[in-house]
């Protein structure tokens, strides 16, 4: 019933930091979710927290962030996200946008 | 998110709740006050079960139009449908109530030229109403905002700006009215209960929530427009709103007052007149009250754009 929090620390080889000291992208609709990334010294690391009210996916959720984070290369970002059952396909890309996001220069 | 000049051009209907507030104050004026990285949750949702947002589904700031700071509320319907909860209604409430603060401020500081720089409260509502997960502090939250309201009235204005997907409905329904202006787009509805409630307690034959058009014709700005519910009709894009709110914010109080539908006791017999006439002509549709206002032929109205709509239109004439 109560909403899980699901926690997750990846070792980045890359570590490639943001941009911005923080950035924030998306709505936590239905099917969708939202994306607060930090930058932080983490050693290198990214560490991930995920609040969803989906049980069971918690391999899916370790997989999807170890794939957006091998494929960016990105490092010292803590990344936490709201989820309400968004597909594995919508995390990613979700991820991916936030990203682009937090290393955008403000456009006029 | 999209640039200020992007967001100025867009349009209002899209937009979610943070560029819509971005983009109804001046470039590059906008601050959030309790943002997403405040983290100001929810507490009851997460023991429901029921996905939560850093923010709790209410974009809160400042920004400028021209020397009047605005603050702006700005509503997001794509989490649980824009209702509003202990967290987010507190939001509203303390937006209003630095207003009031800030007017007070602003007032000893500028005593000769404070109308140019009077706040304003903007609200831009996408909402069902009372977030049923919360309902007491909800309501309570609505019973807050409309006496926040009352501490505003003829020191600084409050103006509802509707034009998102889900509408404004519910107990917010009541919160626009109370506001001294209402501006609205096209695809902008208000009302009380929504058309889906309606058909499930009244039945089909009372009111067919799948035909968008009655809906619309009921429900929309076009109607609040004719019947004098809306003040401003403007097109659907968020530059067009900041416009509109500039000219709001440019008039006297005394003006502003004249533009509400309640609140006095010439207010309370105006709206009564109303309701006479209704019972007098039992209109069937709201096409009757139109053609009742002077627009000889009332189907041709929800077809025009707002542009050809706002040349031909008849309103009723306030007494």
């Amino acid at each position: 019933m109560a909403l899980q929090t699901l926690e997750f620390t990846f070792k980045s080889e890359a570590t490639q930091a943001i941009a911005k000291p923080w950035s924030h992208l998306g709505v936590t609709g239905s099917g969708d979710l939202e994306v607060l990334m930090e930058k932080k010294d983490l050693g290198g690391d990214v560490k991930a927290k995920v609040i969803t009210p989906v049980k069971g996916f918690d391999q899916v959720w370790e997989r999807m962030l170890a794939k957006f984070v091998n494929d960016t290369g990105v490092g010292n970002v803590s990344i936490e996200i709201n989820d309400d059952n968004a597909t594995p396909i919508v995390v990613y890309m979700r991820l991916r946008q936030a990203l682009a996001e937090a290393q955008a220069e403000e456009a006029e | 998110m999209r640039s200020w000049n992007e967001l100025e051009t867009g349009s209002f209907f899209d937009a979610n709740a943070r560029e819509r507030a971005v983009g109804m104050v001046d470039k590059g004026s906008f601050t959030e006050l309790l943002g997403p990285l405040d983290r100001f949750m929810s507490p009851h949702l997460p023991v429901l079960g029921t996905a939560v947002e850093f923010d709790d589904g209410t974009v809160t700031g400042v920004g400028l139009i021209g020397k009047h700071p605005v603050f702006v509320i700005s509503m997001e319907g794509k989490f649980i449908g824009g209702a509003i909860g202990e967290v987010n209604g507190a939001k509203m409430v303390g937006s209003i109530r630095l207003a009031l603060k800030t007017a007070e401020e602003l007032k000893a500081a500028h005593p000769d030229d404070y109308e140019e720089r009077r706040p304003m409260v903007v609200i831009s509502f996408e909402t069902g109403g009372v977030r049923l997960h919360e309902a007491n502090a909800g309501l309570l939250a609505h019973a807050e905002v409309m006496d926040a309201f009352q501490d505003c009235r003829k020191k600084l204005p409050v103006v509802s700006v509707v034009g998102s997907k889900v509408g404004c409905f519910g107990g917010m329904g009541f919160v626009a009215a109370a506001t001294d202006v209402i501006i609205m787009n096209e695809q902008g509805r208000i009302g009380l209960t929504g058309p889906e409630v309606i058909e499930q307690e009244m039945g089909k034959e009372e009111f067919d929530a799948s035909n968008k058009a009655l809906v619309y014709r009921t429900t929309g700005a076009k109607h609040k427009y004719i019947i004098g519910d809306c003040n401003y009709l403007v097109e659907d894009k968020i530059g067009a709103f900041h416009a509109a709110l500039a000219d709001v914010a440019a008039k006297s109080m005394e003006e502003i007052e004249g533009m509400r539908r309640i609140g006095s006791l010439k207010l309370v017999q105006e709206q009564q007149g109303l309701v006479k006439l209704v019972g007098d002509m039992q209109p069937k549709d709201s096409m009757d009250l139109w053609k009742y206002y002077g627009n000889e032929d009332p189907a041709e109205l929800p077809e025009m754009t707002t542009e050809e709509f706002l040349k031909v239109v008849k309103r009723r004439v306030r007494p």
